[in-house]
């Protein structure tokens, strides 16, 4: 039984009883979190920005960083964990936040969460429940058994994703 | 309490705060002075064994792996850079400010710090955007204080984040800093001059914590600098440190364009500059607290 904790840029997965797997508070960071039901496999990337091509030599030691790298990252990841390949597998996207009226500029969460999806969308995956966008920060975590899903936020509560 | 009210009280707990310790004051008035040389911060440190012993030990760490050991302070300061040194001197001579939870924004202990540390890299990083230039040392120091105030003003919002969240919601306030004065009759950056005068700060350090949320109102000659460290509050939320309930619940001023010359691409590159020196120096600043 443990907490995996997932920082900015980082991918963890697990297929062990009583393992959860814990995001640090997201701002405009994007958690996509994965979780096969038949195999009991959940996994979470937390990806910082939408693509790799502004830093190329980074995706090697990163590629959990951006949106683009990422999403195969957690797939290779959880086939690696027990995941078949072919069975159901639920993903859902939370974070993305952004400031009060935020310019283009500065809306990275906005181009976090679009990115995700188009990563996604090229891996034939789509999201079944999303909580995104907004402006206040979050912690989701997954139980790896349950696959529930809980997201937090200060002076906000928590809720079921 | 009788009958004094929240803003009073405040005034009193600013009141009743210790002063500055000598070794910040003094690296911190180096800050708008170019006319010091390494001899003088030299002069300072050494006088106070412990913090000789965590620049050193920072010198020495992981992080900056040097290839023979550093012993002396003025080789450790080269090396770190006077705005490390006075970073780690402000980390460990106010740990007991900045490590401590702020409850009245639901935020637990390090998340104070690690905003604080993150908004300096980035007003750092953000300085080199700027159209005017604007020193990339001062504005880390200026990021590292600018929310001072918060930790002063914490205990009063205590049980009340879900209610401030929910006017921000309502439409009631415009941003976090109306909210706070909305139920307090003041706000973390006005509370934050108060403590920076009380300290006697350096008059531009005292300008960009009254003004962070409000650069615009700021003496036209501070502006630059206002921005920088504006911007660099905003990637340190965006980033994910915040500091609980309060985190990406202001606005930003739009107006940083004539100051600062920012796009995209390059914001996202500032993104992943900040991320990486913020890993390399969080865990090494930490360390060096004296608690
Ligand atoms: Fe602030
Ligand atoms: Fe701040």
């Amino acid at each position: 039984m443990a907490t995996l904790i997932v920082g900015v840029g980082e991918c963890k997965v697990s297929n062990k009883n009583g393992d959860k797997i814990r995001a640090l508070t997201l701002g405009s960071c994007v958690s996509v979190i994965a979780f096969d039901p038949k195999n009991h496999v959940a996994g979470i990337l937390n990806i910082a920005l939408p693509d790799s091509s502004i830093n190329k030599k980074r995706v090697t030691e990163h590629p959990g960083m951006f949106a683009n790298t990422g999403i195969p990252l957690l797939l290779r990841m959880m086939t690696k964990s027990g995941y078949d390949g072919k069975s159901e597998l639920i993903i859902k996207l939370a974070g993305g936040s952004t400031i009060l009226d935020s310019n283009q500029t500065f809306n990275i969460g906005k181009r976090n969460i679009l990115a995700a999806r188009k990563a996604l969308h090229t891996v034939n995956l789509k999201p079944e429940a999303e909580d995104v966008s907004d402006n206040y920060s979050r912690t989701v975590s997954i139980d790896v058994v349950t696959g529930i899903v809980i997201v937090s936020s200060p002076g906000k509560g928590q809720w079921d994703l | 309490m009788g009958s004094m009210n929240v803003k009073q009280m405040v005034e009193q707990r600013i009141g009743d705060m210790e002063v500055l310790p000598n070794v910040v004051m003094k690296l911190l008035s180096f800050t708008d002075d170019d006319d010091h040389s390494l001899k003088d911060v030299v002069a300072v440190i050494q006088n106070d064994p412990s913090l000789t012993t965590s620049v050193l030990r920072v010198a020495n760490s992981a992080a900056y792996a040097p290839r023979t050991a550093v012993t002396t302070l003025s080789r450790a300061i080269v090396m770190l850079g006077e705005k490390m040194v006075t970073g780690i001197a402000i980390g460990s001579c106010l740990s007991h400010m900045y490590n401590d939870s702020l409850d009245g924004y639901e935020s637990v202990k390090g998340e104070f710090w690690n905003h604080s540390l993150r908004s300096a890299i980035a007003a750092k990083q953000i300085s080199g955007y700027a159209l005017k230039d604007i020193q990339g040392d001062f504005a880390f120091t200026a990021g590292l204080l600018h929310d001072i105030g918060k930790s002063v003003i914490s205990d009063f919002l205590i049980g009340s984040s879900e209610m401030l969240r929910n006017w921000l919601e309502s439409g009631q306030v415009e941003d976090f800093i109306q909210a706070e004065r909305n139920l307090l009759g003041t706000d973390h950056a006005e509370v934050g001059y108060a403590i920076s005068v009380k300290w006697g700060l350096p008059e531009i350090l005292c300008d960009v914590i009254k003004y962070h949320h409000q650069p615009g109102q700021a003496p036209e000659e501070e502006r630059g600098v206002l921005y920088t460290v504006h911007l660099g509050d905003m990637v340190a939320q965006l980033g994910g440190s915040g500091t609980g309930s309060d985190n990406l619940a202001y606005k930003i001023d739009e107006n940083y364009k004539d100051y600062i010359n920012i796009d995209e691409r390059n914001l996202d590159l500032v993104f992943l500059q900040v991320q990486d020196e913020f890993w390399g120096i969080k865990s090494e600043i930490f360390s060096s607290d004296r608690n």
